[in-house]
């Protein structure tokens, strides 16, 4: 394996007396989509600043393409940062400036003639899908076209890292999913590494893969959104940050629910599977084999990345009931028990 | 109205104009440095100079502390100093700038405070140096605010420099008060309160358009 474009180890960092990064250690390959994601007052903006050398961490060492940017000089951090873009949540573009004087202004900042500016100013134009633009003011755009310009202006000095802060988080779901799109095809085309930091699970779903979770200032999980969804039920901090994607139990059933077995009970479960196998008719199967009756309460199977992955809850009646819950732990990436009804629901 | 009278008024229109044009741009020139130097080493400012920022502050606060028709008779040697008289119109552009330095200062502080931190922030990410800072985000995005700070200082102007015509200084402020007070003269009195109202309203007039074509 090459090494790492990005390499955190072992970094902590106090912000305003409590420490907002305790020990933090990952790494980060060439072109890889990562999302970042934690509840508000996890560490994701102190760990953002750090990323981008706007802070300098108390302990610990960032390595960017292994050049460790937290023990350098202010001047040199300057060029440091100029092979990072960043993306941010309310898009800080400059309203004295164009469209084209925005993008431009990285640019200006590294020195490159205006003929060059104004070429590179196009392509990028182009890339985001906003040809004939160049003239018009922030004041002027919407939302998800002011957020183009943000990338298009992250990504002018050619960075070898964009990170993206809550990019998605002020824009309707309509913007989001084409701003995400837009990153997908950036990552594609100039296979660049994206970082997205977030709070919302239901942006890195589909988009990264491969998720950091971050919890008061630790990692609690580097995993793909599969892991996130087996892991669930065992983590007790991450089921927040799952709690808006996942199927939840009908409110009706959430009421006659137990947490002890019967006699003659259903048992409800929630149950994780990816890859080959989720799509097969999985109810049909189990109610052959097993002779009961096997229903989807709430979920269902969705694509993320390329795989498809099934995040279910279900319940099963049956005198065989017990063999095929051990046909299915056996058979899928997680299973959860959630509970029993006494009589059939 | 008698054309003496009509001559006299455009005479002291003019010099008026001089005085408020003259000190403005002077404390445009010295004021707003001043103002960028105390927004970038205050707190969380770009440059961390805590105490010099302080003395400035201080110095700027004491200064507009005093009242101008006292801060006039304080200057009289400095003015004689610099214009070699402490009489005329020319002469009054000493104590007005004076005066309208640490005012502009203030209020173009807060203009430029009003500028979006995420700003800076985001051209601090892109590797821009503290001088591109200022030149490409603090002084533009602040310009429609701090054209609103040179529109009142014109207009705080315009009122002082009547005052400083009370101690010999000529323009409008001298004509009402020998004409009006001196000589019971009612009528060239309020000649010279309308001049200055349509003085200031045009002032204001122009500096909002200004200010509304810069914010595109």
């Amino acid at each position: 394996m090459t090494s790492p474009i990005l390499d955190v180890r072992h970094v902590s960092h106090r912000f305003r007396g409590h420490l907002a990064l305790d020990d933090i250690s990952f790494a980060i390959q060439t072109g890889e989509v990562v999302g970042l994601i934690g509840r508000s007052g996890a560490g994701k903006s102190t760990l953002l600043r750090c990323l981008c050398a706007l802070e300098r961490p108390d302990n610990g060492q960032i390595l960017l393409n292994g050049e460790d940017i937290t023990t350098q000089s202010e001047s040199h951090l300057v060029k440091v940062r100029r092979r990072i873009g960043l993306v941010f949540q309310h898009f800080n573009l400059l309203n004295s400036r164009s469209v084209a004087g925005n993008i431009a202004l990285p640019l200006q900042i590294a020195g490159c003639s205006r003929p060059k500016q104004k070429k590179r100013v196009e392509e990028l134009l182009d890339l985001v899908g906003l040809q004939g633009f160049d003239k018009k003011y922030p004041s002027q755009l919407s939302g998800g076209q002011k957020q183009r310009v943000g990338i298009a202006r992250a990504l002018a000095a050619n960075p070898s890292l964009l990170l993206c802060d809550e990019a998605t988080s002020a824009l309707d779901p309509e913007s989001t999913a084409s701003i995400l799109n837009l990153l997908t095809d950036i990552n594609r085309q100039l296979g660049l590494t994206i970082v997205i930091i977030t709070h919302e699970m239901e942006v890195v779903r589909s988009f990264a893969r491969r998720i950091l979770a971050l919890d008061h200032g630790r990692l609690i999980e580097d995993g793909t959104m599969v892991d996130f969804l087996s892991d669930g039920g065992q983590k007790k901090t991450l089921q927040p940050l799952l709690a808006d994607i996942r199927p939840k139990l009908p409110a009706d059933l959430a009421r006659q629910i137990v947490a002890h077995d019967s006699p003659n009970a259903t048992i409800v479960m929630r149950v994780v599977h990816s890859g080959e196998g989720v799509l097969p008719p999985f109810f049909g199967m189990l109610a052959q084999r097993f002779n009961l009756e096997a229903t989807l309460l709430q979920g269902g199977v969705t694509t993320i990345g390329d795989q498809p992955v099934g995040d279910m809850i279900i319940s099963l009646h049956g005198e065989r009931r017990d063999e095929a819950v051990t046909f299915i732990k056996n058979m899928v990436k997680s299973m959860e028990v959630l509970g029993y009804v006494p009589h059939h629901p | 109205m008698s054309p003496i009278i009509l001559n006299i008024i455009l005479q002291s229109t003019l010099q008026t104009l001089e005085m408020v044009f003259a000190s403005t741009a002077i404390s445009v020139v010295i004021g707003l440095p001043l103002a960028l130097f105390m927004i970038t080493t205050g707190p969380g400012g770009l440059y961390h100079l805590p105490f010099a920022a302080r003395i400035v502050g201080i110095l700027v606060d004491a200064l507009r502390a005093i009242p101008f028709i006292i801060l006039l008779v304080i200057l009289i040697p400095l003015t004689r100093f610099i214009a070699g008289t402490s009489l005329g119109t020319e002469a009054a552009i000493v104590p007005l700038s004076i005066a309208g330095i640490p005012y502009f200062a203030r209020i173009a502080e807060v203009a430029l405070r009003e500028v979006d931190s995420g700003l800076i922030d985001a051209v601090k990410a892109m590797g821009g140096t503290r001088l591109t800072i200022i030149r490409s985000v603090l002084i533009p995005e602040a310009l429609p605010s701090l054209v609103g700070s040179l529109t009142v200082t014109l207009i705080t102007m315009v009122g002082a420099s009547a005052m400083a015509g009370t101690i010999g200084a000529g323009g409008l402020g001298d004509l009402a008060i020998r004409y009006g007070y001196q000589r019971f003269n009612t009528t060239v009195m309020m000649d010279v309160v309308a001049v200055l109202i349509v003085m200031v309203f045009i002032i204001q007039i122009c500096g909002n358009a200004l200010a509304r074509w810069l914010k595109h």
